[in-house]
C-alpha cells in the first residue's frame, strides 16, 4: 500500500465517521449519545492525517497490507447501513436480563397513564416492595418481538452501556393484543399483570402487560435505553 | 536513495487504482447490492462489527496520539529517572501507574509500544499495558455503578487486575526473551504525524480483524448455553473467562454485562472482569499486529491463565 493509498484510506475512514456523527444520527445505532464529540474529534484527526499525507510530498514508508481492512467498516456503513439491533438480537426466550441500576425505592405513579422506560418497568415489576405498578396504566416504547408462547408477544428495547456489542435485551410480554409485524416500533399502553402465586420467581421470566392500546410509531432517534 | 515511493510509476502505483475500484464499488453497491444485504443475522453482525470499530476508534486515536507524543517529545532519559532502576521494582510501579490513564484497552497497546521504543523495560511496559485498561478510575467507577450494594466487586477487580499485571511483568522479566518482541522500526527522523499515521493504519487494521471475530462470536454464541455451566466453580469461571475473550467488550462497559449474568457466582463474574481488559479477540489482534506473532503466542496464554488463577483466589478471599 503506497503513501497515496494510505492517505486515501484515512480520508475515507475519517469521512465515514464524520458522516454518521454530523450529517446523520446513525452513530446512535452503535454507541451511546455521549460518544458523539469524541467520535467527531477522532474522525477529524484521521481525516487531517490523511490530508497531511496528500499534501506533503516527502518519502513515506510503505504501509502495512492490513490497513486495507480499514475500508471494511466504511463498506459496512455505506452499503449495509447497519440498523439498530432489533428482534433478531432479542429473540431468546430465556430469562431476560436484569436492567442495570434497578432501584429499590420507587416514587408512586400518579396521572392517568405513566410513560416509562422498559428498564424502569422491569425494576418496578421485579424489585418494588410497594407494588407501585398495581392497577396503574403505563405506556412502554419498544419494538415487537414474536414469542413462541401462545397468545403473547414481546415489546423489547436493547439497553447498552457503551456500544452495541454489550447490548442486553429488556423485554415485557404483551397479552390481549394482536402481534404487530416483527421489529415494528410501537407504543403499548396497558396494566401490569402481577405474577400468580406459586409461579416462577420474579426476574426469571418477562413480566406481563395486559394491553389496551398498541400504536405503531416510527423508530425513535435514540434506539437504545 | 530515491524516495521509496514516488507515487506515479511502477508496481507501487497500483494502490490508488485499487482504491478507485473500491470507491466505485461503494457507489455502485449503494444501488445494486444494498437490497440483498438484509438478512437479520447479517445485519446484526454488521451492527455489532461497526459498533466495535466505531467505539474503539476514539480510544485508538487517543492512544496513537499519546504514543507519538511519548516518542517525539519525551526524552528517553525521563523514563530512566521516573522508573526505579531495578527492573523488578519498575514492574509494580508501572503497573500501578496504569491507574492514571483513563482509556480502554485499545489505547494502551500503542502507548506500551511507544514506551518500549523509548527504552522502558518491556516487562514494565507490559505491566502497564495490562493494568491501565483494568484499574483506571473510569472503569472502577463503572464497576461500582454496575454492582450497586456490592462495593467489594470493584475492590476485588482492582486488586486482582493489579496483581495479574505485576505477576505477568515479573514472569516476563525472568523468562522473556528480547527476540520474541518485535519492536517498532521507526526511523528517528519519522515525525509526529508520520508516526501517528503508521500506527493508526497498522493497529487500526488489526482492530478490524478483532472486531470481525468478536462480532461473529457475539452473534453465533447463544448466551443460554452459558447458564447450563453456572453450577460448578471452575467450569463457571472458565466459561465466563472465555466469554470475556470472545465478546471483546470495552473495559468501560464490561461491568454492566457482568452484572446482567445473574446466574453466575461473584467469583466467575470477577474472572470475566479481570480477563476481559487483558485478553480478548480484538486485543490479541492488536498485540499480534504491534508486537508480532511470537510475542502474542506466549503472552496471551500466560496472561489468561494467571488472570483466571488470581481471580479465583481473590474471589474466594474477598467476595
Amino acid at each position: 500500500m503506497n503513501r497515496l493509498t494510505q492517505s486515501l484510506v484515512l480520508i475515507l475512514l475519517g469521512g465515514a465517521v464524520l458522516r454518521i456523527t454530523t450529517v446523520s444520527n446513525e452513530y446512535l445505532n452503535y454507541v451511546k449519545p455521549g460518544f458523539r464529540y469524541f467520535l467527531i474529534a477522532a474522525g477529524a484527526t484521521v481525516l487531517v492525517l490523511g490530508a497531511i499525507g496528500l499534501l506533503k510530498k516527502e518519502d513515506g514508508h510503505r504501509g502495512p497490507w492490513v490497513a486495507w481492512l480499514l475500508t471494511l467498516p466504511v463498506f459496512a456503513i455505506f452499503l449495509i447501513a447497519p440498523p439498530p439491533l432489533g428482534s433478531y438480537a432479542a429473540r431468546s426466550e430465556e430469562a431476560p436480563a436484569r436492567p442495570v441500576g434497578a432501584l429499590t425505592a420507587y416514587t408512586p405513579l400518579t396521572g392517568p397513564v405513566s410513560a416509562m422506560t422498559i428498564g424502569e418497568f422491569l425494576g418496578r415489576a421485579w424489585g418494588d416492595t410497594t407494588k407501585s405498578l398495581t392497577g396503574k396504566k403505563v405506556k412502554l416504547t419498544g419494538f415487537a418481538v414474536p414469542s413462541k408462547k401462545r397468545g403473547q408477544w414481546y415489546v423489547a428495547r436493547m439497553q447498552i452501556a457503551c456500544c452495541a456489542a454489550d447490548a442486553v435485551p429488556l423485554k415485557v410480554a404483551v397479552l390481549g393484543a394482536p402481534a404487530p409485524a416483527e421489529n415494528q416500533w410501537i407504543e403499548v399502553t396497558g396494566t401490569w399483570v402481577p405474577p400468580r402465586a406459586g409461579g416462577p420467581e420474579p426476574g426469571t421470566v418477562a413480566p406481563e402487560l395486559d394491553a389496551t392500546d398498541v400504536t405503531e410509531i416510527p423508530q425513535p432517534v435514540e434506539p437504545y435505553e | 536513495m530515491p524516495p521509496a515511493d514516488s507515487g506515479r510509476k511502477g508496481p507501487s502505483s497500483f494502490g490508488p487504482w485499487v482504491f478507485v475500484a473500491v470507491l466505485g464499488l461503494l457507489l455502485l453497491g449503494q444501488f445494486v447490492y444494498a437490497p440483498y444485504l438484509t438478512s437479520p443475522a447479517l445485519q446484526t453482525w454488521s451492527t455489532v462489527f461497526v459498533a466495535i470499530c466505531v467505539q474503539a476508534l476514539p480510544f485508538l486515536v487517543f492512544g496513537v496520539l499519546l504514543s507519538a507524543a511519548i516518542t517525539a517529545f519525551v526524552p528517553a532519559s525521563f523514563w530512566t529517572r521516573a522508573l526505579p532502576k531495578r527492573a523488578a521494582l519498575a514492574v509494580p510501579v508501572a503497573g500501578a501507574a496504569g491507574a492514571v490513564l483513563p482509556g480502554c484497552e485499545c489505547a494502551s497497546v500503542p502507548v506500551a509500544a511507544g514506551l518500549i521504543s523509548r527504552g522502558v523495560t518491556p516487562a514494565a511496559a507490559l505491566a502497564f499495558l495490562l493494568s491501565s485498561p483494568a484499574i483506571n478510575p473510569v472503569v472502577i467507577v463503572a464497576t461500582v455503578v454496575a454492582f450497586p450494594g456490592q462495593p467489594m466487586m470493584a475492590v476485588a477487580r482492582f486488586v486482582a487486575s493489579l496483581v495479574v499485571a505485576v505477576l505477568v511483568g515479573w514472569v516476563w522479566l525472568r523468562f522473556g526473551k528480547g527476540e520474541w518482541l518485535r519492536t517498532r522500526r521507526h526511523h528517528d527522523h519519522a515525525g509526529f504525524a508520520e508516526a501517528m499515521r503508521h500506527d493508526l493504519l497498522h493497529a487500526g487494521g488489526f482492530l478490524v480483524v478483532g472486531g470481525m471475530a468478536a462480532a461473529t462470536m457475539n452473534v453465533i454464541v447463544p448466551r443460554e448455553w452459558l447458564n447450563a455451566l453456572a453450577g460448578n466453580l471452575w467450569v463457571s469461571v472458565l466459561a465466563l473467562a472465555l466469554l470475556a475473550v470472545v465478546l471483546s467488550i470495552c473495559s468501560e462497559a464490561d461491568a454492566f454485562v457482568a452484572a446482567s449474568l445473574t446466574a453466575f457466582s461473584p467469583t466467575a463474574r470477577l474472572a470475566f472482569l479481570v480477563v476481559g481488559p487483558m485478553v480478548d479477540l480484538k486485543l490479541i489482534a492488536l498485540q499480534t499486529g504491534t508486537f508480532g506473532r511470537r510475542f502474542a503466542a506466549r503472552f496471551v496464554p500466560l496472561t489468561f491463565s494467571l488472570a483466571v488463577l488470581v481471580s479465583v483466589v481473590t474471589g474466594t478471599v474477598l467476595l
